[in-house]
């Protein structure tokens, strides 16, 4: 178990490409830390620097409160799981798992132990013999963290360790990365591009995006106060509703005509931004149900209707928006295409971001100073 | 490819037979030729069958001296197979050493290394033979093994080669061994030799005969007997000045000759195929 912090971390590669601009981030012990973003956005680059196998271009790194800035990747004791597994082609399992044991010159029968509890652990005790080569993919992931796990390294690093995986076993191998973080408790920092993967693992999440960090916290933080419109756009699925959205008097308008009782803070009348609202935060209403006080009015005309089972998506044409808004309706919910819905965004609900993207801290107006 | 027409068979299978045959013959007469006595040679047309002489000849040969080299053939086939097993051993060696720098660190100049390495394949010992013997000579190493040796070793080839091969695996591999605990030469012997066995052993293969058949450098650098190679003996052993040249001696010499690379050939043929077709990737 570790705590990890990074310092100002900055990386710039040898071409002068710069990767990471500063990071700022503190993980706690056992804890399974997820950095998601956009394809391109540095995260494998930093994970690669906490391996060691990147330079640190500028900035600090600790392990345990000790700076590791300079230590080679096998002195940091750190351990690590590669997209494409790179297990060892010529070695049998039980060898691959044991060769950074032997590299440390741990003794024999220990070595013998370790990688048998980390094969019974991940149901690998029939496959020790096999080669890499005759392995199925679960298998070869299974293998890749044994050899991670029988090192009982201060912190597990993993780098996309799953999309090479079909879905079905993606969400399989996901619960049991889970399960097994949770059981070794061993501070873990995972990257993926997927965000139901980083929701569903992250006891916190880090939103990455052109090598900064957006966001750091829960998974439920992010979701409920989303830090800027890239997080709130990147976490939730399907993704948040954006409406551009002017300061008015009596409070927001929507391009479409409607008014919501809301006002983002310091910003003068006239002001544009943009609000947000998930899909499956639009309030629907029958046609004589009363709108909740302050709540803005849509009506939206269905185009498409996606069921999934439990929910239902529908994507809906709003007027002055070229956008579709999607809403997200329980199974039961009938829908047409070509219907109109009738839809309410509560106050409560949108989520203001300025010009710059960064949230807005919101004020509900009183709805006593419209009338 | 396989297509299911019995007459393409046959017809492939009588072509192939009649190429074997036709190289087996010189093959053949060699060794008939090989087990008789040298006047049945010249009083008779050439023989087509197995003659009394055989094991007499053989065993002279081995045993004593050749008048016309002044060595037996045990002693030259000894020097051969020193010479092609340190040039083979040698430039395997040095390429691996080469590559594995060439491909897995950085530094200064590595491009230019590359390529400099590469453009000695436009020089083999042939164009560079006189400086070469210079330095060989002037290095005191005429008339010894390591004369024999020495400027053969370094191979621009299986440099080249290896590199190709290097070039292939994965950097997550690497990075997985740096995270392991190896540092350059545990990778070196536990990951990448093994890797790439098969591409070595197809390498031996073609480098052993490579040495083994030298024929101008060691005929320039050697003039003593005890460092007369196989392959050079052979044009030695024809000019016999007046007198006649006794032929069941060269061919035998000749048989002999070829045994060691048919041997490796036979004994690494495995690994040399499937080092030319596929690898341990
Ligand atoms: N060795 C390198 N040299 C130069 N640029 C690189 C190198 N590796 C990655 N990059 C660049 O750094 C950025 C971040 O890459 P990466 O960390 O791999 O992104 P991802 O978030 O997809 O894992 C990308 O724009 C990539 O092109
Ligand atoms: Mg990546």
């Amino acid at each position: 178990m570790a705590t990890l912090a990074l310092k100002q971390l900055k990386k710039q590669y040898p071409n002068g490409y710069k990767a990471l601009h500063g990071i700022d981030l503190a993980f706690g012990e056992g804890e399974l830390i997820v950095i998601v973003g956009p394809s391109g956005c540095g995260k494998s680059t930093l994970l690669r620097t906490l391996a060691g196998l990147e330079d640190i271009s500028e900035g600090d790194l600790e392990i345990n409160g000790k700076r590791v800035n300079e230590l080679e990747p096998a002195e940091r004791d750190i351990a690590m799981v590669f997209q494409n597994y790179a297990l060892y082609p010529h070695m049998s399992v039980f060898d691959n798992m044991a060769y950074g044991l032997k590299n440390r010159r741990t003794p024999k029968d220990e070595i013998q132990q370790r990688v048998s509890e980390a094969a019974e652990l991940l149901g690998l005790t029939e496959l020790l013999d096999r080669r890499p080569k005759q392995l199925s993919g679960g298998q070869r992931q299974r293998v890749a963290m044994g050899r991670a796990i029988v090192r009982k390294p201060q912190v597990f690093l993993f780098d996309e360790p799953l999309s090479n995986l079909d879905a079905k076993l993606r969400v399989q191998m996901r619960l049991e990365i889970r399960r097994l973080q949770k059981r070794l408790k061993v501070t873990s920092v995972y990257v993926t591009h997927d965000q139901t993967e980083a929701m569903t693992l992250a006891d916190r999440l880090v939103v990455m995006n052109g090598g900064h960090v957006e966001q750091f916290g829960t998974p439920m933080a992010l979701y409920d106060q989303p830090a800027s419109q890239f997080v709130a756009g990147f976490i939730g699925s399907p993704a948040m509703n954006f409406l551009s959205a002017t300061q008015a008097q009596t409070g927001l308008a929507l391009p479409c005509g409607a008014t919501i009782a809301l006002q983002g803070e310091g910003l003068a009348t006239g002001a544009e931004l943009t609000l947000g609202i998930r899909p499956e935060h639009l309030q629907v209403l029958g046609a004589a149900d009363a709108l909740p006080a302050g709540a803005a009015e849509l009506e939206a005309r269905i185009e498409l209707v996606e069921p999934l089972g439990a929910d239902t998506l529908a994507y809906c044409r709003l007027q002055g928006q070229s956008e579709p808004l999607v809403v997200r309706l329980d199974g039961e919910h009938a829908v047409a295409e070509e219907q109109t819905l009738r839809l309410a965004i509560l106050p409560a609900r949108a989520h203001l971001f300025g010009a710059d993207g960064k949230r807005l801290a919101t004020r509900e107006q009183a709805t006593a100073a419209i009338e | 490819m396989r297509y299911n027409r019995p007459g393409l068979d046959i017809a492939s299978h009588a072509l192939l037979i009649v190429g074997c045959a036709l190289f087996f013959l010189p093959v053949w007469i060699a060794f008939s030729a090989s087990t008789h006595e040298m006047g049945d040679l010249y009083s008779n047309v050439a023989p087509v069958w197995i003659g009394e002489a055989g094991l007499d000849n053989y065993r002279q040969l081995l045993a004593d001296p050749v008048s016309s080299l002044g060595a037996d053939v045990m002693t030259l086939l000894f020097n051969s197979m020193l010479m092609a097993l340190g040039i083979a051993i040698g430039k395997i060696i040095i390429s691996v050493l080469a590559a594995y720098a060439i491909v897995f660190f950085e530094f200064r100049f590595r491009k230019l290394c590359f390529w400099l390495i590469f453009i000695t394949l436009m020089l083999p010992v042939e164009v560079r033979i006189l400086p070469t013997f210079k330095v060989v000579a002037d290095l005191n190493m005429l008339d010894s093994y390591a004369g024999l040796i020495l400027p053969l070793i370094a191979s621009a080839t299986a440099t080249f080669l290896l590199r190709q091969f290097y070039l292939t695996i994965p950097a997550e591999l690497v990075e997985a061994a740096r995270i392991d605990g190896a540092g350059p030469w545990r990778f070196l012997k536990d990951i990448l030799l093994p890797l790439s066995k098969t591409n070595i052993a197809a390498l031996f293969v073609i480098m052993f005969i490579y040495g083994w058949n030298q024929y101008l450098w060691p005929l320039l650098i050697t003039t003593d007997a005890d460092y007369l190679t196989i392959v050079v003996s052979l044009k030695r052993m024809l000019t016999t000045g007046d007198g006649l040249v006794p032929w069941q001696d060269v061919t035998a010499t000749t048989l002999l000759a070829m045994g060691p690379p048919v041997l490796v050939i036979l004994f690494m043929q495995r690994y040399f195929i499937k080092g030319l077709v596929d690898s341990e990737k």
